[in-house]
Order: C-alpha cells, then structure tokens, then sequence
C-alpha cells in the first residue's frame, strides 16, 4: 500500500514549507493531475515521493525512511551482497564480461548500464532466494505465489514487496528498489564502482554458468514473444 | 429499443460489409467480405418489413424463415471455419469441418426441414411469432439455435486465450466482443426458459449476439491496420 497522504502532506511541508503545489510538481517534473489525483484517492506512490526528494536535493532513500512503512531504510546503508551486485549487470553486460575475459585487452570495458535492466527484478530475487523466500515472501505479505511470479515476469516490484523481500532474505532494505527501478544504485548508498568490482571478482567459471543461465532465460522469454506474436499474425492472416 | 435493435444491428454490418469491398476488390481475404455479406443478408431478411416483402415473394408461408435458418447455418459454418483457424485451434476446426460438425450440420438441417413441414406455416410473420406454437415449432426453433450454438461453443476457448493473452490491446478488446457474441449465442440456448411474455429479452439477446460478433470481426480488421500503420510510422 502506497503511503498514507497525511503522512505524506507533513512530510512535504517539512521539506518545502513555503513551496505551493504547482511549484512541487514543477521542481518535482510531475504532472499537478497526478499528484492531486493521489492526494485525493488518500494514497501517494512511492515514486512521487522520491521525484519530489530529486526535486529538492534529498536522498529518496532518507525520504521514505521517514514514514512508518519504511522505517527499515533508516539509518546506514546496508551493504549489498555480491550476488545482488551481479543480479543487476545487464545480460549483454555480462556477456561483454565473458567475453573480455575470454580475450582479454581486446576492447576496453565500456560502463555497465545503470539498473534496472530488462530483467532485473527476476535476477535480483534468484540472487537471494535461497529455495524457500518465495515461500516466505507469500506467508509474510499475504501475496498469492502467483501474483508474485507475475511481477517477476513483467519486471516489476512493489517498494513495499520489495522491503518484504529483502526482509524475507535477510539483505539489505534497499536492494529491491534499487531492482525494481525506484531509486538508482548510488540513492541506495551502493559505491559507483561496487558492481563492477563485484563482476570483476567472480570465478570464471561461474561468471560463464550465471550468463549461460541468463541466456537461457532470456531463450524463453523470446520463445514466448515470438509464439505470442505468430498468433497474432495468424489472427490478422486469417481475419484482418 | 428492441424495435431499433435490428435495424442499428443492420446498419452496422452493412457498413462493414461495405468498408470490406476495396480490401475484397484487391483480393484480400475474400472470404471475410463474404462472411460479412452473408451475416448483413440473414440481418436484413429477419427484419420484419424486409421479411414480409421477401417471404410474400415466395408464397407467404413462411419459407423465408427456413431459408434464413439455412442461410444462417450456412454463415456459422464458414465463419465457424475461419475463426478456428484464425485463433489457431486444430480442434475447433476439426470439430466443426470434421465428420461430427458435418454429421450435426446434416442432422440440425434434416430436422430444420422436418419440423417445418409438419407444421401449419400458412400467414407471413417475422420470426413466426405469429403463428400457433406448439411442439413442432418449438422444435424448429431449438434447431435454429442449437448449430450456432454448437459452432460458437468449439471457439469459445481458443478465443478466450486470445482475450487472455498479451496480444495488442485493441485485438483483445475485439476478440472480447467476439467472444461476447458468441457467449450470448450459447445463452440463446435457454429461450425456452423465457416466458413468451417477454418476447423482448430475445430479441435483446439474437440482436446482440449478431452486433457484437460483427463489432469483433471489424475490430480485429481494424486492430490489424491500426498495428500496421504504426508499424510505418515507426519504421
């Protein structure tokens, strides 16, 4: 559940006592309708909040730790795992890696991609799921396993299932937002250098397993793409 | 409403049928056009006016109500063909092209005729509302329902994955009125559980059923050239 407009309304004049909406939702870049629609329905989203906290120079992360629903944001960053690092290097990222290691000093490594890449959710919840999170995840939250699977598919995550997986995992509170696109990785308190060091320090072997796996995926994901996507045609063919 | 009903769902298939005949001149998907043209035809002879005129024709005895039936039947059956494989689903095709569809196309026909023959038809009237129903009509008219019935319930899954799917959204919303049509087809099969003082609510239903599946079908045509020109404009 999004955060609570009142809540939200005292936060914002904490923030910009003297600003008016207009001049929020300008410095913010979102649209007045929007905000007001939310304000109205009672319920703000997270990411109008942290377009406001860019807006006027506050970490998002510090924002939404100031509301009861995010208390486990406050205080010090918590470090990410690396495997969570890796889970959020784009696959042809990955498979630049491969392929630098595999002949090395041919290119020079170009930047890795800011998260979220097309199929970060999904990566950063086989990161840290040890067999059973989702299980937890369900039982903790109430959310069906398929609906779940469902926001994986679409790469996309919920702040708030994303603080209840990490809590589930027993990482860091931030990782998923960062996954799911809310926040980027420097908001998060990750260092701008953190994934790259942690591709860097992968094995081989396991390097090239974990872009195999990602290949695999991504196999079928177009494999579904393109029967859906025939379907259509034929309907079309048929029909049209 | 359910004296406009008819003509609105006449005006709507015509329409269509009349927006497919450049695409039918060049040769695209003939058949479409002609499943159109059949639909508007059965549309336009069911109506009372156009009824009393074409039947008084052929003798005022109602046999431009046994025609219709078969003209209907024959509409379902291509359409019934067309959708299936449109939708991709073997089965629907097989059921409806395959010896049990024939055997039911054959035995709904045979006992189209039958019951029409030993009934008194004699004084024109649209729907044969007018005439003294008794078990040899209800029996005609259960026929007259049962094949659409039976074609719409072979596409109603394949159709319903299609709604399902991750298809463009405008095809999904055609094929949900398709589906609709078809759905309130299988509905049809409960008339005799409507009181025939409420005559209306199967008007309601026949009328609807024939606008939506025409709505779908136009709908998918134009979900297709709305893709197609986005497709250009992006390229």
């Amino acid at each position: 559940m999004p955060l609570q407009s009142k809540a939200f309304q005292r936060w914002l004049h904490g923030v910009a006592p003297d600003a008016s909406t207009a001049d929020v939702c300008r410095i913010a870049g979102i649209k007045r309708t929007t905000l007001a629609q939310q304000l109205v329905r009672g319920k703000v989203a997270e990411s109008t909040l942290v377009s406001i906290s860019r807006g006027f120079h506050i970490n998002p992360v510090q924002a939404l730790s100031t509301f009861d629903l995010y208390s486990e944001l406050r205080g010090d960053p918590v470090p990410p795992t690396p495997c969570e690092l890796v889970s959020q290097v784009a696959t042809i990222d990955l498979l630049r890696a491969v392929v630098d290691r595999s002949e090395p000093g041919s290119t020079p490594a170009p930047h890795l991609s800011e998260p979220p890449h097309p199929t970060s959710v999904r990566n950063w919840v086989d990161a840290i799921d040890d067999g059973e999170l989702r299980h937890r995840v369900s039982l903790a939250t109430g959310i069906a396993p398929q609906n779940f699977s469902a926001h994986l598919t679409a790469n996309r995550l919920p702040p708030e299932l994303a603080v209840a997986t990490s809590r589930a995992a027993g990482v860091g509170p931030a990782g998923g937002l960062v996954a799911g696109g809310l926040i980027t990785e420097a908001e998060a308190g990750w260092p701008p250098d953190a994934r790259r060091k942690a591709l860097d320090a992968m094995s081989q072997s396991s390097l090239v397993t974990l872009a195999g796996e990602r290949l695999l995926a991504l196999g079928k994901t177009l494999r579904r793409q393109e029967q859906d996507h025939e379907r259509t045609e034929r309907i079309w063919e048929n029909l049209g | 409403m359910t004296a406009v009903l008819p003509w609105v769902t006449l005006v709507v298939c015509l329409a269509t049928t009349l927006a497919r005949i450049p695409s039918a001149l060049r040769g695209e998907n003939r058949d479409v056009f002609y499943i159109f043209s059949l639909i508007t035809l059965s549309i336009f002879i069911s109506i009372e006016a156009p009824y009393l005129v074409i039947d008084g024709w052929l003798g005022g005895m109602n046999i431009g109500n046994l025609v219709l039936r078969f003209l209907l039947y024959a509409t379902f059956y291509f359409m019934g063909i067309k959708i299936a494989m449109a939708f991709g689903s073997a089965s629907a095709v097989r059921a409806i092209r395959g010896p049990i569809g024939i055997t039911a196309a054959v035995l709904v026909g045979a006992l189209t005729i039958y019951f029409f023959a030993i009934t008194d038809t004699r004084g024109s009237s649209a729907g044969m509302s007018g005439l003294t129903w008794g078990p040899s009509l209800d029996g005609y008219a259960a026929m007259g329902r049962l094949y659409p019935g039976f074609v719409a319930a072979c596409l109603v899954p394949a159709i319903w994955r299609t709604v399902a799917s991750t298809a463009p959204v405008l095809l999904r919303v055609a094929s949900g009125f398709l589906l609709l049509g078809l759905c309130l087809l299988l509905l049809s099969q409960f008339f005799p559980l409507i009181p025939f003082s409420e005559a209306w609510l199967r008007v309601l239903i026949n009328y609807s059923a024939a606008m939506a599946t025409c709505i779908g079908l136009a709908g998918i045509w134009f979900s297709k050239a709305y893709a197609r020109r986005k497709q250009r404009l992006l390229a």
